[in-house]
Formats: C-alpha cells, sequence, structure tokens
C-alpha cells in the first residue's frame, strides 16, 4: 500500500511545487506594481498602498496556520508536494480532500489511504483534483471583465448605494461563517465570543488610544487570543 | 484594437485583466504538472473508464458551484482580485476578510477605485504572506507534524473558523448593525436545517442581504 508513497514524494514534484510558488507570486507582484502605480498616479499615499499590502499579508497568517494543519493531516496518504501544491492553489482543503475521495471512489476504493490504496488510485485522485479545479478558472478567465463591466454599468449611477451594496455583499458572505457557531453552540460559539471581544477591545483601543497602527493586527491578534481561549476552554466543553 | 483613445481608468482596466487572462490559463495548466509526471516519467496512469468516471463525477459538483460561486464573488472582488483569488484559493476565508481589514486599516471605501486598489494590494499581500509561510510549513514538516497533533493545540486550529469570523462579525455589527441583521438572521435560519451546502446558503445570504439593504436604503435608514 505503501509504494506509491515513494513516487509521490519524488524530487521531481518538489521542483513542480516550487515553480508553481514561483508563477504565483510573479502573478502577484505584476498585479501589484500596475495598483501601485495606479494609485500613485490616483495621489494615494505610498504609505497607504503600502499598509494595504502590510494588512492583507497579516491577516493572512494566521488563516495561512490552519492551511498547514491541513496540510498535515493529507501528508501521510498524498505524499508531501501534492498536498503542498493543491492547497497553494485554486481551492481549498475541504474542496481538494472531496476530490481525492472522488478519485479514489472511481477506482472502486472507499477512502483515502485505505488498503487497496495503490499507485494508480493515487494518480486518479491527482487527476480528479486538478480537473475538478478546470471549470472555475476558465470561467473567471473569459467571464470577468465581461461581468465586471455589467455591474461596474449599473451601479456608477449611485455611489452611495454602490457603498451600501458593496458592506451588504461582504456581510452575506461572512455572515453563514458568523452564524455557524452560533448555531452549533459549545466551544464554537465560546470562540466567536472571544474573538468578537478582543476585536471589540482592539476597536476601542484604535479610537480612545488613537494607535492607528494597531488596525491593521486587529484580525490576527482578535484570531490568536480566541484560539488561545478554545485551547483553555476545551477542557470545560467535552 | 481599439481606434479611441482610452481613458487613465480603462487602460489600467484593461490592463488588469490582460494580465489576468494571460496568467491564469498559464497557472491552471502549471497545475496539471503532477499528474502528468506521473503518467509520462513514472507510467502511472489510472484506467480511462474509471479516470472517465472520476471527472465526470468531480465536474457535475464544480461547475454549477463555480457559476454560482463566481456570480457571487465577482461584484465584490476588484478584476485584479478575482484573478489572483482564483490562481490560489481560500477565497471566503482568507482572501475576502483581508481585503475587508485592509479596507478599513486605509479609510478605502469598498467598491471605488481606491478601495480596488487598496484590495488589490492587500491581495497580493495576502497571496505572498501565504504561499511563503506554507512553503516554509513545508521545510518544517516534520516537526510540525508531530506539534501540531498534540492534544493541548488540537482544539485551537479545530476552532480557526469562528476564531476569524467573531473578529469580522463585531466589525460589521459595529458598523452597521442594520445592515447586518438580514443576513445574520437568514445565516442562523439556514444553519437550522442540516445539510445545506455553502454553494447554496452563501448566495441566498448575500441575495438577502443586498434585498434587505436596497429597502433600508431606499428609507432612509441606512446611508454610505
Amino acid at each position: 500500500m505503501d509504494d506509491y508513497l515513494g513516487v509521490a514524494n519524488d524530487p521531481v514534484f518538489f521542483a513542480c511545487g516550487a515553480a508553481i510558488i514561483l508563477f504565483i507570486l510573479g502573478q502577484a507582484a505584476l498585479f501589484s506594481r500596475a495598483a501601485y502605480r495606479e494609485g500613485r498616479r490616483l495621489g494615494m499615499e505610498r504609505r497607504t498602498l503600502w499598509r494595504s499590502f502590510r494588512a492583507g499579508a497579516i491577516s493572512s497568517a494566521v488563516p495561512t496556520l490552519a492551511v498547514i494543519v491541513a496540510l498535515v493531516t493529507m501528508v501521510p496518504v498524498l505524499g508531501v508536494p501534492v498536498p503542498w501544491i493543491r492547497l497553494s492553489v485554486i481551492g481549498s482543503a475541504p474542496y481538494e480532500l472531496m476530490a481525492a475521495g472522488i478519485g479514489a471512489k472511481a477506482m472502486g476504493v472507499n477512502g483515502l489511504g485505505g488498503s487497496g490504496y495503490t499507485a494508480a488510485v493515487f494518480a486518479s485522485s491527482v487527476w480528479v483534483m486538478c480537473v475538478g479545479s478546470v471549470w472555475s478558472v476558465l470561467l473567471v478567465t473569459f467571464a470577468t471583465k465581461r461581468l465586471k463591466k455589467r455591474v461596474a454599468g449599473s451601479l456608477d449611477k449611485d455611489p452611495a448605494w454602490r457603498n451600501v451594496l458593496m458592506n451588504a455583499a461582504f456581510l452575506g458572505v461572512f455572515s453563514i461563517f458568523i452564524a455557524d457557531p452560533i448555531v452549533r453552540g459549545g466551544l464554537p460559539l465560546a470562540t466567536l465570543g472571544s474573538s468578537a471581544l478582543i476585536m471589540a477591545l482592539v476597536g476601542l483601543a484604535v479610537t480612545k488610544l488613537r494607535a492607528e497602527w494597531l488596525r491593521e493586527f486587529a484580525l490576527a491578534l482578535s484570531m490568536i487570543g480566541a484560539m488561545g481561549a478554545a485551547a483553555l476552554l476545551a477542557p470545560l466543553f467535552s | 484594437m481599439e481606434t479611441k483613445a482610452l481613458s487613465p481608468d480603462e487602460a489600467y482596466e484593461n490592463k488588469m485583466h490582460v494580465i489576468g487572462r494571460v496568467t491564469l490559463p498559464i497557472g491552471l495548466l502549471l497545475t496539471f504538472l503532477p499528474p502528468v509526471i506521473l503518467w509520462l516519467r513514472f507510467g502511472i496512469l489510472p484506467p480511462g473508464k474509471s479516470l472517465l468516471q472520476g471527472v465526470v463525477g468531480i465536474s457535475s459538483v464544480m461547475i454549477p458551484v463555480s457559476i454560482v460561486e463566481i456570480l457571487t464573488f465577482t461584484p465584490i472582488l476588484g478584476s485584479a482580485a478575482m484573478y489572483m483569488s482564483y490562481l490560489t484559493g481560500n477565497i471566503s476565508n482568507m482572501k475576502l476578510p483581508s481585503a475587508a481589514i485592509a479596507m478599513e486599516s486605509v479609510g478605502a471605501v469598498p467598491g471605488t477605485k481606491e478601495g480596488d486598489i487598496a484590495s488589490t494590494l492587500a491581495i497580493s499581500g495576502s497571496v505572498f504572506a501565504s504561499e511563503l509561510i506554507i512553503a516554509l510549513g513545508i521545510l518544517l514538516i516534520a516537526p510540525l507534524s508531530a506539534r501540531l497533533q498534540t492534544p493541548a493545540l488540537k482544539p485551537a486550529f479545530e476552532q480557526v473558523l469562528p476564531a476569524l469570523f467573531g473578529a469580522i462579525g463585531a466589525y460589521y455589527i459595529a458598523k452597521s448593525w442594520k445592515l447586518a441583521a438580514a443576513p445574520l438572521a437568514v445565516a442562523l435560519l439556514l444553519g437550522l436545517v442540516p445539510g445545506v451546502p455553502t454553494a447554496l446558503s452563501i448566495p441566498l445570504c448575500v441575495l438577502s442581504s443586498i434585498l434587505a439593504a436596497r429597502f433600508l436604503y431606499r428609507k432612509g435608514l441606512v446611508r454610505a
């Protein structure tokens, strides 16, 4: 059963991973250079632009740790390079696990890494993970420009409504993830509450103490605090 | 070729589309390197019939999910942000919250040109941070595997999403509780029904959020 792991951990796949990551960073560099120049042209300050970049980086650090945890759980079954590549591109951990599972099932194997999970089954999992993400990428490639024109055309008439609409749309996505721990109760709810409380305290510190620099750390601090609280409170709920 | 001269705004928008439309398909092809190498170099290929079955299986899930997701995210994220987000994934749990917090920390308004630039930079920052941290994790994978699975840390990492969205919720409720009421109520109701997939619940919440916002805006109860 373990023979495919030797192949799965072959250095050539680490090289693939490195190439893909470099390509992704190259794309991000191209976009951020263009956005930076456009910001300067519009008279936005260097500091503001740099701060946006930094806030994005800091806010993503803790969620990335969760990705690494998912990675650690996938490595025993799929080797190191494939989960690394898959979790660095396109989907997210639940998608990859579902796709790998569908790939195994197509070969008549239930579950990942069980007996009968051979090299060919592994290959089937990898193909399915790759093919499943083709659709969204093709759609974004060909439809974004047209969709954007439509949206822009209908919203430019009323900028005030556009602002309200944007916040409402963000809230729509986020509310699903806010409601879930409330429905589940217990430790998830306690974690949600701790995080909200820390965020409120950081917000107070920003306004009362005029600690403007704290803003970009607000999310990271709340997450670390709430995860610490989850570790401490866990025995109460088990 | 366009015959009339482009305004700087249009030129910028076009440039982003060109970069995106060139890089995204190349990136997609690169992701196929591992299965192609498995096949050509190691001679490992699943039988055609099974492969077809797997491809049909995943596609029947992903085609509708992708369409709904893209219709939901395109109006929220700028063009460049879309091209980056779909190459790197983790959109609702990483890219969107990072963009929201970055715009707030520099005082840029979502949906405006400044907001678009701030969120493009924030998502680049997010991409750099996450890709580099994951790569670092790969280098340290052996010691990390042991540490991260200790019983004391396990609950912390199982609660990552509540830890993220508690803060996001507090921020939006403080910012505009009237806007937050409707989508939260709908999300709570949907949460009580078991087995509703996020591919359905997210668009439903976005739609109800926008409809409620339209009503509040018309009545003059919320302002920009």
